[in-house]
């Protein structure tokens, strides 16, 4: 590691390499500022494919692989599961696993009206001022796809999505005959020779759209920017009124990084902690924490999966559809539908789908139970040619809802999360909703009890205009640290019915436009 | 991912243990398959036989318990051309009762047949990483399970290259999926190392090509016997997986 790079002073450090970090250092790096990224994982090799696995679990082999090295300690309704989160840690975060749907909010999303309350009373950013943002974010990230029939407002920037399948076009057909509305998903992969989808595991090619490909690769190019990997911050240092230093570790080494403004784009999970570890007297709250709500907000979605047989005999996965008609029902938010791209058999629904095996008769073979690999066979083979949707339902930000500050350095993550009753009710009435448009059709509801989606948390670090509500203002920067930004999931004040990722683009998009149109000195 | 893959072909093959025997076999038919081979052994005249006045052979003089001249033979390979594929053939077989064996000599052995193997594969994986290709053949024995008398240092230290093997696979099948990693055993050959009566080791070297030059990620970590594949062991869990998906997958051959 050069010293060059630890002992100069940056114009922009930015702490973390995903959606978040790497699209904002790109956008600051090519207006010509001096932006250092420094990454807790590794940069890793630019043709490995690793798929983000559960499964291993030896703490420095998750961190080569660019994994969360710890896990996650979730008490749910009061309940303590330990597990892996779906969550990255290494150049370009979670989104090298990502599978790239980047798909608009609504205009509900973010502003409220009598006939959709908000309930927030709306983000601090307009619809009408932040879909540019929108905009610009769909052409750095190359997404395609087809405007969705239903919206009353523009998408451009959209290029148009590969043909779809023979089994695609089918199960197109038979939902508009349901009267439905379905449209190609909008996904930011290129599509060059040889692409592989990529959806799961790390695209060996700039062909998926992502932190790294779409961010720090491009921002370095520029020449105006460099990366520090395998290395950590592990506490923000200041004055009370600014961020005068951070102190992160490398190599067993303890360094100290300066610079004008920093950036915290470590994930909805990592800043919120790095926020409150950072606590001490001129900060004793932790820092940005003056109104007690870093962590607090904690979102993830509620993922309602289900197969459906659309007839036809193309088995092959794909993560082409995706339909908004039950994104909003009966005065209640709601969310997109989505296929999940992945075959019956894969990782992330067999876990879904081993407590559904094991719940039935087939979980009674003698020594079958709780041998992970069996029921995803069993269950691949009785889905067969299904294919498998989720519904994305929006859970709504509650402050006992919270990562809790870090426990000394260790790396576990722990998060306490409430299912409200709203929450079941509005789940009850999305599953009748599904149900109803598929009226007909063969399905199967694959999630049993509400599932959250751990691969989104949001929320953590919320922006709006009242600083007793609000972490960070409109613009991205703290309510109480004059140099201090958020540029990750951690800024949504609601978790919308759609994806994270390219509402994270947008607004970090937006926080490297403030950024630039600063003084030098953060003034 | 194929047989006779042409990526692995439009690379370079460095096999070690190439001045005799099954090594020097392997060299002339990765040459007669067309591939450019650097020929890595310790002696330079049997070098030499072994490339025979073939240009496809260059002739990269290193020992692979040495890991400062294997370094300098891996950077001669580099210039003939992107490495694609690694053989690691070295072995040495010293029959030696255990009151001769000196924890010396038992460790040269080591150093040999599982360090040299671990240095070649380490530096071929420096470069494989660079492109996310590769393929690496590992010549194995069967050594290990009933170890015979006389033989410690080389069951050992061969039964650990198989591990070796596999530790490997863990380790890099799901980043590297087309850096393909197995094991083959050649079977007794008629060679020095070997038994008089065994097989000529052209016809076994045909084999080992073969199986070399077909790249398909499902290889890694599988075993093969001369031309046939070992079925893996199959645990209650993948019996039972067998049994209730109907599924008998037929044996890989390379003949
Ligand atoms: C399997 C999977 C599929 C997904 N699919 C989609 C999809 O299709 N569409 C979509 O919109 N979203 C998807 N998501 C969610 C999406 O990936 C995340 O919402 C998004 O990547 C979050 O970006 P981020 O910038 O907030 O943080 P992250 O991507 O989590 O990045 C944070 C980075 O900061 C680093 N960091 C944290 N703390 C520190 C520290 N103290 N010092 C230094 N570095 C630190 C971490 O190592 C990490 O690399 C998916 C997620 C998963 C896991």
């Amino acid at each position: 590691m050069s010293r060059e790079i630890t002992q100069r002073h940056w114009d922009v450090i930015v702490i973390g390499t995903g959606i978040g970090g790497g699209t904002t250092g790109r956008a600051l790096a090519e207006a010509g500022r001096k932006v250092l990224f420094v990454e807790k994982g590794p940069a890793g090799h630019r043709s490995e494919q690793t798929p983000l696995s559960p499964g291993i679990f030896v703490p420095e082999a998750r961190s080569a692989r660019g994994f969360w090295p710890a896990e996650v300690r979730a008490r749910v309704d009061g309940r303590e599961a330990r597990f892996f989160a779906p969550l990255g840690a290494g150049l370009g975060g979670s989104s090298v696993f990502y599978a790239a749907t980047l798909e608009r909010p609504e205009p509900h999303d973010l502003d409220h009206s009598e006939a959709r309350p908000h309930p927030t009373g709306g983000w601090p950013v307009s619809w009408t001022e932040f879909a540019p943002w929108l905009d610009r974010a769909q052409a750095l990230y190359r997404v395609c796809g087809t405007p969705d029939p239903l919206s009353e407002t523009p998408c451009p920037n959209l290029a148009p999505p590969p043909p779809l399948s023979r089994g695609d076009q089918h199960l197109t057909e038979r939902l508009r005959a349901q009267g439905l509305h379905p449209y190609a998903l909008h996904s930011a992969i290129a599509h060059l020779p040889g692409c592989k989808g990529c959806l799961g595991f790390k695209c060996p090619h700039a062909c998926k759209m992502d932190g790294r490909s779409a961010g720090v690769e491009p921002a370095l190019a520029t020449g105006n920017a460099a990366l520090l990997d395998r290395c950590a911050v592990t506490r923000l240092l200041g004055d009370g009124q600014r961020i005068t230093g951070l102190e992160a570790r490398r190599a067993g080494e303890v360094l100290t990084l300066t610079a004008d403004h920093v950036v915290l784009a470590g994930g909805a999970l990592g800043s919120p902690r790095l926020c409150l570890a950072s606590a001490c007297e001129t900060f004793p709250q932790g820092v940005a924490n003056t109104s007690g709500l870093v962590g607090r907000g904690l979102m993830f979605h509620l993922n309602e999966m289900f197969a459906i047989w659309p007839g036809g005999t193309d088995p092959s996965p794909s993560k082409a559809i995706g339909l908004r008609d039950l994104y909003w029902r009966e005065g209640q938010r709601l969310g997109m539908v989505q296929a999940m791209g992945v075959a019956a058999s894969y990782g992330e629904i067999a876990w879904y789908l081993r407590g559904l095996v094991e719940n039935s008769g087939l979980g009674r073979i003698p020594g079958a139970a709780g041998l992970s690999r069996i029921p995803a066979a069993i269950a691949a083979k009785l889905l067969g040619t299904a294919k498998i949707f989720v519904g994305l339902l929006e859970d709504l930000p509650y402050d006992d809802n919270r990562v809790l500050p870090p426990e000394g350095d260790s790396d576990e993550i722990a998060i306490d999360y409430r299912i409200h009753d709203e929450l079941r009710a509005r789940r009850r009435l999305f599953r009748r909703e599904i149900a109803r448009a598929l009226r007909g059709q063969r399905k199967m509801f694959l999630t049993r009890r509400p599932e959250l989606n751990f691969g989104h948390p949001s929320g953590t670090m919320r922006f709006g205009d009242d600083p007793a509500r609000a972490v960070l203002r409109g613009d991205g920067r703290a309510h109480d640290v004059a140099n201090l930004w958020g540029a990750d999931a951690g800024f949504f004040p609601t978790s919308m019915g759609v994806n994270p990722s390219l509402g994270i683009a947008a607004q970090a998009l937006r926080v490297a436009d403030a950024i630039n149109r600063e003084g030098r000195d953060g003034a | 991912m194929a047989r006779d893959d042409d990526r692995v072909k439009s690379g370079v093959a460095l096999v070690t243990g190439a001045g005799r025997g099954l090594g020097r076999a392997l060299a002339r038919a990765l040459a007669s398959r067309g591939m450019r081979v650097a020929a890595v052994g310790r002696d330079a005249q049997s070098l030499a036989e072994t490339a025979n006045g073939s240009d496809r052979i260059t002739p990269v003089i290193a020992d692979v318990s040495d890991f400062d001249s294997l370094r300098h033979a891996f950077e001669e390979a580099d210039a003939l051309g992107p490495l694609t594929l690694l053989i690691n053939n070295a072995a040495l077989y010293p029959r030696c009762d255990i009151f001769d064996e000196t924890p010396e000599s038992f460790m040269q052995t080591t150093r040999v047949n599982l360090g040299g193997s671990f240095a070649a594969t380490r530096m071929a994986l420096d470069r494989m990483a660079e492109t996310g290709f590769g393929r690496i053949l590992n010549v194995a024995t069967f050594a290990d399970l009933h170890p015979l008398p006389a033989s410690a240092a080389y069951s050992v230290s061969k039964g650990a290259a198989r591990i070796l093997t596999r530790a490997l696979v863990a380790d890099l099948a799901d980043r590297f999926p087309d850096i393909v990693i197995s094991d083959w055993m050649p079977g007794m050959l008629a060679t020095r190392m070997g038994i008089p009566d065994g097989l000529a080791p052209d016809q076994s070297a045909k084999w080992g090509v073969e199986l070399a030059l077909w790249h398909d990620p499902a290889l890694s970590g599988t075993s093969f016997e001369q031309a046939i594949e070992i079925p893996p062991p199959r645990g209650l869990k993948g019996r039972i997986k067998d049994r209730l998906l109907g599924r008998r997958r037929p044996l890989r051959r390379l003949d």
